[in-house]
């Protein structure tokens, strides 16, 4: 349901969907009946000739069973509903899958500077590669982020991802990825953080294995060293 | 006959003068209320704020303006990772969504009253500084007037703290590495002129020393 209106490109956002979904559904149908059963009552005891208000003061089990019903239902549903917010959080927020790439993002006012491992794989090497309000990552990949801010609060948000995250100045924040759709998508910041906030945008590229290949040549300062150095013997 | 027709030539000439008067009082008008996005970091007066490292902007050339607002809006300026006050205004230069908009705002910048900010860094030597000046009065004037035909802004009415980080952003090419980005280059050449800080220093405190006459 949700997909048919925002992609869903990573690993989690199916079952963040889910849960959305579930939440939705309960509390669509408590909202639908008890909005139903308020107008009917009020049309069921509108004023009439001849008939006047009583003060009923609910203590008869006949009228206390009007709340402890759906009381315990709604716990029920309330039930269903932790359990999958758990399972959701702890799948996305606890739990760290082992990294294949880990990435640097840094959040400030007002852009999102990613610092990308280059072709050894390897973050805070000579060969990495940052780019400004632009993130390339691989698709099946498994990727940890480890998210920063240089001055006030923001939050990392790639809504095909389902993942908002906060940035705190003085703190290092680490979670992950895995994207499972190639293609291009917005990234936002979802934290007011300034009278650009609004313009805080960036794009993620979810990249084919050929094409983030060919992303990192074209990108790594090493390679177009390498490139060049090789250029004499090749002629 | 000749005399209709000098007259005739003669109220051409006023109403288009008449328009072209209410065409720029119009983009001022446009440019005021453009420039409330600007206040938030530039001042009420377009005087700066050191807190918002944002520099005073307040009667700088309009041709300057407009020329770095574009050049802030195509990405040419302002998107290196460690470029805090760039990284700022590039999203901000593109609340304005037209040439107009652009114009406008620059046209009224450019008509602010120019502030004298006041001096808050330590250190140099305004005597060294004007050795090493001579230099730069190539392109920016002797006076730091600015000269529009070597696309060199006015200096003297900018902060001091914004000059010196500048020349270091052009030092370390956090400014001026950008290829698209052609007068920046040539601004950072100059800079390398200058050899440490302290010779950054000595030139930013003779240019706080010239008149603040427009």
């Amino acid at each position: 349901m949700i997909e048919s209106l925002v992609p869903a490109a990573s690993s989690y956002a199916a079952d963040i969907d889910a849960l959305f979904t579930l939440i939705f559904v309960f509390v669509g149908f408590w909202l639908i009946l008890c909005e139903g059963l308020f107008f009917w009552l009020i049309w069921r005891f509108r004023k009439k000739e001849g008939a006047r208000g009583q003060y009923i003061t609910g203590e008869l089990k006949s009228e206390t069973r009007w709340i402890t019903y759906p009381h315990l239902l709604v716990l029920v549903c309330d039930l269903f509903i932790v359990v999958g917010a758990v399972k959701v959080w702890y799948d996305v927020k606890q739990y760290l899958p082992p990294a294949e790439e880990t990435v640097r993002i840094v959040s400030q006012q007002w852009a999102w500077t990613f610092v990308h491992a280059g072709p050894d794989g390897l973050l805070g090497t000579t060969d990495d590669i940052t780019k400004v309000n632009e993130l390339h990552v691989q698709v099946d990949r498994t990727y940890h982020y480890k998210l920063e801010s240089t001055d006030v609060l923001h939050s990392f948000s790639v809504p095909v991802f389902r993942l908002k995250q906060d940035a705190v100045p003085g703190r290092v924040i680490t979670g992950w990825f895995r994207p499972t759709q190639a293609g291009e998508w917005d990234i936002q910041c979802a934290e007011i953080c300034g009278i650009g906030h609004g313009l805080m945008g960036a794009r993620i590229y979810i990249e084919t294995p050929a094409q983030h290949a060919a992303w990192l040549m074209q990108e790594s300062p090493i390679s177009i060293a390498a490139v060049t150095r090789t250029r004499p013997a090749e002629e | 006959m000749i005399r209709r027709l000098v007259v005739a030539c003669a109220c051409l000439a006023l109403a288009t003068l008449g328009t072209g008067g209410a065409a720029i009082a119009a983009d001022l008008a446009r440019g005021e209320v453009l420039f409330h996005y600007c206040t938030q970091c530039h001042g009420d007066a377009g005087g700066g704020s050191l807190l918002a490292r944002a520099p005073a902007i307040a009667g700088l050339g309009e041709w300057y303006l407009q020329s770095q607002l574009r050049k802030f809006q195509s990405g040419d300026r302002g998107t290196h990772p460690d470029d805090v006050g760039g990284l700022r205004m590039h999203p901000m230069s593109r609340l304005l969504r037209s040439e107009e908009d652009l114009q406008a705002v620059a046209a009224y910048v450019a008509s602010l009253t120019p502030s004298r900010p006041e001096p808050v860094v330590e250190g140099g030597d305004s005597a060294r500084g004007a050795v090493l000046y001579t230099l730069c009065a190539t392109c920016h004037g002797p006076e730091g007037a600015g000269i529009q035909a070597f696309n060199a802004p006015a200096l003297r009415t900018t902060n001091d703290w914004y000059l010196l980080a500048a020349l270091a952003k052009y030092k370390v090419g956090v400014r001026g590495s950008n290829p698209r980005n052609g007068t920046a280059m040539l601004m950072r050449g100059m800079a390398m002129q200058l050899s440490d800080e302290q010779a950054m220093k000595d030139v930013v405190a003779h240019i706080m020393t010239f008149a603040d006459s427009k």
